[in-house]
């Protein structure tokens, strides 16, 4: 019996422990949150003077830091008055959750998402949305000076304004970035057409330029992008639609499509593609370019500096730059834009001070405090110079890195001008950038036609999922488990999980703003 | 004369019933302090577990999550259609039942075999540290342990074929090769759980009586014997258990797993259930059709988990129930 | 104390290569990514972390560990696995008893009932409805109390009482004693090894429970630890699914801070098992209760 009794008094201490450990949590609770109801108290008191503002419940996208606690709170608060608490939604998931809190009417004064319009507009059809036209119209000063009617008119569902959107300015993101210094040692020059550019690669292949010894391929790709940025521009589908004849028409169902990927699986075949391209994330990507295993891959300019900081470790020599824009048989070429709107602002009905959430909406586009947000104070945050914004680092980071996140509705002519700061805060991403947008001939650089198309409910509801067809269906051509032949099958395929009617949704909007 | 021993008999079958009935109610109202214990559990699953289980409703429904289900539109057995109907599903089921059966196979062995290994172990630290050792991988998410694969597993420098290599192989590319893939999907699954999996054995066998090693020892039983005879039948019952509930789940044959391990090349061999409906669901929110491919899944579960507890207990004369 | 047989000499060899074989598979992979959590992020990019670390540095790790997002969500993590785990043995273990009894009436029924919900649930939505109907959205109570009785746990349980000797309920029965004194005299301490084990299994399941926080938890200060993990992990990986805008790509975590995170968050409740081990040791219960 001795026994038993020390082990439950084993049982009894680890009680005892965990009971203290929860008195850690929720004490370390308690006193925030009574620090933070002080704090409450005290906006309380001041707002008295200016008549009373409500605290404000935000919710928002991820984020790794807390919104609430992060220096731009203070900065909003500072400057418009309002005490705000920040939720947020998860990153993985994030639609499910967003689908729960919406129909099960939680208050939230304004939810701030990324662009996802399908989502938007499904609320607002199902009149879970705020009506905003009356309320811009009444409070909205600075958000009807900073936000252009072309975007309003984006917004609209059955003619009404639901949301305030930040559109996002249109660059060129991603394209192939080739080892020079591989180049240089087999005395090739850049190339500049895709026939150039089998011959590079090939050479990396035989020549074995980085002298690894393996004889793997030279060029390795994204699985899940299967449609390699710059090589589809040669065939004229750089875009997921463009117009032909007047219409628009989505990539697998253009004659591009099929002559793409007949040449990539051929590369593949040749020994060209990576053979696992169809395993590789991102991360295994840049793990075989950096480690000098493969001499090109597509890769956005954001990516640079972490590649560069791998590369030059591993080869003190390698150097590295963009291909441009290849040109197709036909002289085709381009680099797909991104374009639209990056994160949408709308208040739900929920809302237990919808007029207040639009007053702090347009209090933070007044132009003063839309420039504190977004890129800090002039001399501590930013320097500026001829027309240009550079960071102050490491504090525009430490303070500003974030800022995209506290942004409901931007200053579509400012905003691109700030927004420099930030591509600025590595000069090897800063080229990389300048290069694909501004080295690149504009005429190559291609914008998506729908990116400021209104809501369109068909191909919101079925463009993931049609996407993701298309990159399975390239995947198994392009390693020749399907063959080219089978395109017109799988234009069958298509049309019927939502292509043709996505289609014919895209071209009523298209012939009505065409007129 | 015949009716009227007929009639008797039903009057004495029917008196015996109610006498059955009275002496159930006895011996529960003799032991009703059991049924006292029984009470919190009971009012937890009739909250937590009950009351929100009109939701399979949504299955029959075209469920739109702000009219709710009272306002939703009733189809049938329309979304249950879909997914039987679909050009994929004859394949999709197959590779679902194929993977689940030999995950069944070739790894719920092992776990009880790692237990009764480790039960020969004397030297406490080798056997402490290997427990812990092989219960680590459990706690990896299945995003991080596809990424050590790739790794491990790659053509070009990888760990596996380099030593392929050096043994004057073949490289293997096995994420992308629809007659490794199943393989691969079986055994990361079995590297990630089958340490974990065995603590519960290893618990049982703890419960074995000591005793009964001593004895069977004096009767000159060497190990082997001994774990055979004493230690595999100890642990009989869990055994049992495990396998039955393991059942329940074989239309679930690792969606999160394949989910991040497959790609296109392999669909072939790899798409099951689970993965397909996230793929054709992508950014719909199509609640009624994954309550309904949910609700197949665990009928079916269901059937197997009864049915394999009826066997048990026709053949091994213990189930669960 | 007994003889050693060359069966048993082979038995041992085979035995502990078959472990060492296992532990060398199980070991190698992870020791990978522990590596990366120390290592530099340019090594970690080109792929050069294999089982030892590159450049070996701390920053990352205690840059991580040092984050207030981190220490708040570890707290609560602790909080609720802690209370959780000892709620649910309890439940478990009194709820497992009269189950035990297959006999009574009416039990295997209310088995039947258990069993019914391991496969069948309302989904999601119901299932919020009712949480914010008993004011348990943002509350985190609502991370222990759906969850308390594990049905599968409580079934590990059951099958153990059931392997119990029976002599001994009843010798106590003979001595007088009532249901409730053998179930915690006599019952619960032989039954240290099985307790010990769902101990393990719940903590080990609140730990790492991810869904339940990421669908009932909408307050930022209440944060769990998996949750965050999983965001850290997931936006990574989801990076070229969602509608990303440029700065939001451009914020993403390094990979060495991932690992980073996924070593802080898992260390915790790996320490847990070694702790439970020593209830393992075989038997000795049964003797001194008998003795």
């Amino acid at each position: 019996m001795i026994m038993i009794n020390r082990k439950w008094l084993t049982l009894m201490l680890c009680a005892g422990l965990a009971a203290s450990m929860a008195g850690c949590g929720s004490s370390g609770n308690s006193n925030k949150e009574g620090a933070a109801g002080g704090a409450a108290e005290q906006t309380a008191g001041a707002q008295k003077e200016s008549g009373s503002k409500p605290e404000l419940k935000t919710l928002n996208i991820w984020s790794k830091d807390d919104y609430n606690t992060y220096t731009l709170a203070k900065v909003v608060e500072e400057q418009t008055g309002y005490k705000v608490k920040y939720e947020m939604l998860p990153a993985d998931k994030a639609m499910d959750k967003l689908n729960l809190l919406i129909s099960s009417a939680e208050p939230y004064d304004v939810i701030t998402i990324t662009g996802e319009k399908a989502a938007y507009t499904d609320y607002a059809k199902m009149g879970a949305l705020v009506d905003l036209t009356p309320l811009i119209d009444k409070y909205g000063e600075n958000i009807k000076a900073s936000i252009s009617p072309e975007s309003f008119e984006a917004m609209k569902v059955d003619g009404k304004i639901y949301a305030i959107p930040n559109r996002s300015s249109e660059f060129v993101g991603s394209s192939l970035m080739i080892r020079t210094d591989w180049l240089d040692k087999l005395g090739l020059k850049m190339p500049a057409t895709l026939e150039e550019l089998t011959a590079v690669l090939k050479a990396f292949k035989e020549k074995d330029p980085g002298g690894n010894g393996d004889k793997g391929a030279p060029l390795s790709i994204d699985g899940a992008q299967a449609t390699i940025a710059n090589i589809t521009g040669a065939f004229g589908i750089a875009a997921g639609w463009s117009e032909v004849d007047g219409k628009l028409v989505a990539a697998p169902l253009q004659p591009g499509f099929k002559e793409y990927l007949s040449y990539v699986a051929d590369l593949y075949k040749q020994g060209l593609l990576d053979k696992e391209f169809a395993v590789n994330k991102d991360a295994t990507l840049k793990e075989k370019f950096t480690s000098g295993r493969v001499g090109v891959i597509p890769l956005p300019w954001y990516d640079i500096p972490g590649i560069a900081d791998a590369l030059t470790k591993n080869f003190p020599d390698a150097k590295y730059a963009y291909v441009p824009a290849l040109k197709g048989k036909d002289g085709q070429a381009g680099l797909g834009m991104s374009g639209g709107f990056d994160r949408l602002t709308f208040i739900p009905k929920s809302s237990k001070h919808p007029e207040d959430a639009i007053k702090w909406i347009n209090a933070k586009l007044d132009k003063d405090t839309f420039k504190l947000i977004a890129i800090g104070e002039e001399g501590k945050h930013f320097t500026y110079k001829d027309g240009v914004y550079s960071p102050i680092l490491p504090l525009f980071t430490d303070e500003r890195g974030l800022a995209s996140n506290y942004l409901t509705g931007i200053d579509e002519k400012l905003y691109p001008v700030y927004w420099q700061a930030r591509v600025q805060k590595d000069p090897r991403l800063f080229a990389g950038f300048t290069f694909l947008n501004s080295g690149i001939p504009a005429e190559y650089r291609i914008s998506d036609p729908l990116a400021l198309a209104p809501s369109l409910p068909e191909y919101s509801k079925n463009n993931a999922s049609l996407n993701q067809m298309i990159n399975d269906f390239a995947v198994k051509v392009i390693v020749g488990e399907e063959s080219t032949d089978a395109v017109e099958a799988f234009i069958g395929k298509y049309n019927a999980a939502g292509g043709e009617a996505s289609s014919k949704e895209v071209n009523e909007w298209y012939a009505s703003v065409k007129k | 004369m015949g009716t009227g021993a007929t009639e008797l008999n039903r009057k004495s079958r029917a008196a015996a019933a109610r006498s059955r009935a009275a002496s159930k109610w006895r011996i529960a109202w003799r032991n009703r302090d059991y049924y006292v214990l029984l009470i919190p559990g009971l009012l937890f699953l009739l909250l937590f577990k009950y009351t929100p289980l009109y939701g399979v409703l949504i299955a029959f429904q075209d469920f739109n999550i702000f009219d709710g289900i009272r306002g939703s539109e009733w189809v049938g057995l329309e979304q249950f259609h879909k997914l039987v109907q679909s050009e994929e599903f004859g394949q999709v089921f197959m590779n679902t039942l194929l993977i689940s059966v030999y995950k069944i196979v070739l790894l719920f062995p092992v776990p009880i075999l790692i237990a009764l290994v480790l039960n020969e172990v004397r030297l406490m630290f080798f056997k402490r540290t290997i427990q812990t050792i092989i219960y680590l991988p459990h706690f990896l998410s299945w995003v991080i342990i596809s990424g050590l694969f790739v790794t491990i597993l790659s053509t070009s420098g990888g760990l596996v074929n380099n030593i392929i290599q050096w043994f004057g192989g073949e490289p293997i590319s096995f994420f992308v090769s629809n007659q490794y893939f199943r393989s691969l999907v079986v055994f990361t699954a079995g590297w990630k759980e089958v340490g974990w999996n065995a603590i519960v054995f290893i618990a049982a066998i703890a419960g074995i009586d000591q005793e009964q090693y001593e004895a069977a020892s004096i009767d000159g039983a060497g190990r082997i014997r001994r774990m055979l005879y004493i230690s595999l039948p100890g642990i009989l019952p869990t055994v049992v258990l495990m396998f039955i509930l393991r059942l329940g789940s074989v239309l679930d044959a690792g969606t999160e797993q394949i989910l991040t391990m497959y790609n296109p090349v392999v669909y072939e061999t790899a798409d099951v259930i689970g993965t397909f409906v996230y793929r054709i669901g992508l950014g719909k929110m199509d609640y009624s059709f994954s309550t309904a491919v949910g609700l197949f899944n665990s009928v079916v579960g269901f059937i197997l988990i009864v049915s394999g507890n009826y066997i048990s207990r026709k053949l091994l004369k213990r189930g669960i129930w | 104390m007994t003889k050693r047989t060359k069966g048993d000499l082979l038995l041992d060899i085979g035995v502990y290569a078959f472990l060492i074989a296992l532990g060398l598979i199980m070991l190698l992979p992870l020791a990978s990514v522990f590596s990366k959590s120390v290592s530099e992020e340019w090594a970690i990019t080109s792929g050069k972390v294999g089982i030892l670390p590159v450049g070996f540095q701390l920053d990352t790790l205690m840059q991580v560990i040092s984050s207030s997002v981190f220490i708040r969500a570890f707290c609560i993590s602790v909080g609720v696995t802690a209370v959780g785990t000892l709620i649910s043995i309890l439940m478990t273990a009194l709820t497992a008893y009269p189950l035990s009894k297959r006999n009574l009436p009416g039990i295997s029924f209310c088995m039947v009932l258990f069993i019914f919900t391991m496969l069948f649930s309302g989904g999601l939505i119901p299932n919020y409805l009712l949480m914010r109907q008993l004011h348990l959205v943002d509350n985190l109570w609502v991370l222990i109390l759906p969850g308390m009785i594990s049905v599968f746990n409580m079934l590990v349980i059951k099958s153990y009482y059931e392997s119990l000797p029976e002599a001994l309920e009843e010798s106590a029965r003979i001595d007088g004693a009532k249901t409730y004194t053998i179930l915690f005299r006599i019952i619960l301490p032989l039954s240290m090894p099985v307790i010990a084990t769902i101990a393990l299994f719940y903590a080990v399941g609140y730990w790492n429970d991810y869904f339940g926080p990421m669908i009932y938890i909408n307050d930022t200060a209440l944060k769990t630890l998996q949750l965050y993990l999983q965001d850290v992990v997931m936006d990574a990986n989801n990076a070229n699914l969602t509608n990303k805008s440029i700065d939001d790509l451009m914020n993403m975590s390094p990979e060495g801070i991932r690992a980073a995170t996924v070593v802080a968050s898992t260390v915790p409740i790996l320490l847990v098992y070694p702790f439970m081990q020593k209830y393992f040791i075989k038997g000795v219960l049964i003797g001194s209760v008998k003795g």
